[in-house]
């Protein structure tokens, strides 16, 4: 009985703690709805925690050719990311264009993407750390690197 | 094993208060930081902002907020055509025929004073140099609602952009000779379809 119970706690403090560190981390959301007729509704939420650590699966080849093509900007990205998370609440771009409203802003440490038009609806939320993740993987394949 | 377990209870409060103190401090920290935020920068940036309203029925609006900082630190990074190392290279790269670098060097080394006034029929064009500042004037008349262009840039800007080598423009330099300016507003456009704004100050917020 005793037994049981240290593997229930030792159970609940591995789930505790994988909790709180995805917690922590944060959560990548895209939603994407169409409002017009058979239109698509995407709904993808997914623990930032798990991207860089699905990375280290990607096949090397892959991570080399998503580096080349990507080495020319992601060192910009990788800047950005890192400046960005100075600022985790702030507003940075909103552009009211009649019917649609886009906005760019930080808030809690992610960066949201928010696009409402009539037709579709574009929600991004990504965590600043988990984008500095990403782009310092990708720049660490880059060629020359 | 009796007196064990009973030991081990005593942890459980203070195993579950340090469990919930960690699951929940990003919250913490969370509440924290949007009590605090206010639309004056925290620790004291300098922010650049744009903003444009269309005066038509629909309103249109753009507003941009750069940190300044955020800028200096991202452009370096930009390394594109013209682009290198938050500088660009101007080569003999001439815009109408304006030579950019020799005509701002040109007003960097003269003293305080009038430089351009055009006064033309459908026109007032104004450049001068007042008090440290770089000063542009442009009154368009041929139009129902004269359109209006203002232009002020310190000196030390426009000393800073000069102070690469002798065919580039030090963007990095000049944002951060503009950072450690006062408020004030760089560019002002008004005419019948938008006003634009360019401004520099300590708000996160152009509002």
């Amino acid at each position: 009985m005793v037994l049981l119970g240290k593997i229930a706690l030792g159970f609940g403090a591995c789930v505790l703690t994988a909790g709180a560190y995805t917690f922590r981390q944060g959560v990548v959301r895209v939603d994407v709805d169409e409002n017009r007729g058979n239109g698509s509704h995407v709904h993808v939420w997914a623990p930032a925690a798990i991207v860089p650590m699905a990375m280290h699966f990607v096949p090397k080849r892959e991570m080399l050719r998503a580096a080349d093509h990507s080495a020319e900007f992601m060192p910009v990205v990788h800047a950005i990311a890192k400046e960005l998370q100075k600022y985790p609440e702030a507003e940075f771009v909103e552009v009211y264009d009649g019917s649609e409203h886009v906005q760019v802003r930080t808030h809690g440490g992610s960066l949201l993407v928010d696009v409402d038009g009539p037709d579709e609806h574009v929600h991004v939320k990504c965590p600043l750390a988990t984008i500095d993740d990403v782009a310092e993987q990708l720049a660490a394949y880059a060629p020359g690197a | 094993m009796k007196a064990m377990t009973s030991r081990s209870r005593r942890f459980y409060p203070v195993l579950a208060f340090l469990s919930a103190s960690f699951l929940f401090s990003p919250l913490g920290l969370q509440a924290q930081a949007s009590t605090s935020q206010s639309s004056t920068s925290a620790h004291g940036d300098r922010w650049l902002h744009v903003r444009v309203i269309s005066t038509d029925a629909k309103g249109d609006t753009v507003r941009v907020n750069v940190p300044l900082e955020l800028a200096e630190k991202v452009l370096p990074a930009i390394n594109h055509d013209q682009m290198r190392n938050g500088k660009v290279r101007l080569g003999n790269v001439e815009c109408d025929g304006v030579d950019v670098r020799a005509l701002l060097d040109a007003v960097r080394t003269s003293k305080d004073g009038e430089f351009v006034t055009v006064q033309k029929r459908d026109a007032d064009i104004n450049v001068a140099k007042r008090e440290g500042y770089l000063l542009v004037h442009v009154k368009d008349k041929d139009r129902p609602r004269a359109q209006q262009v203002e232009v002020k840039v310190p000196m030390k800007v426009v000393e800073a952009l000069l102070s690469g080598d002798k065919d580039e423009l030090d963007i990095v330099a000049a944002l951060h000779a503009l950072a450690n300016q006062g408020d004030m507003e760089l560019v002002s456009v008004k005419d019948e379809e938008n006003t634009i704004r360019v401004w520099v100050d300590s708000k996160s917020v152009s509002d």
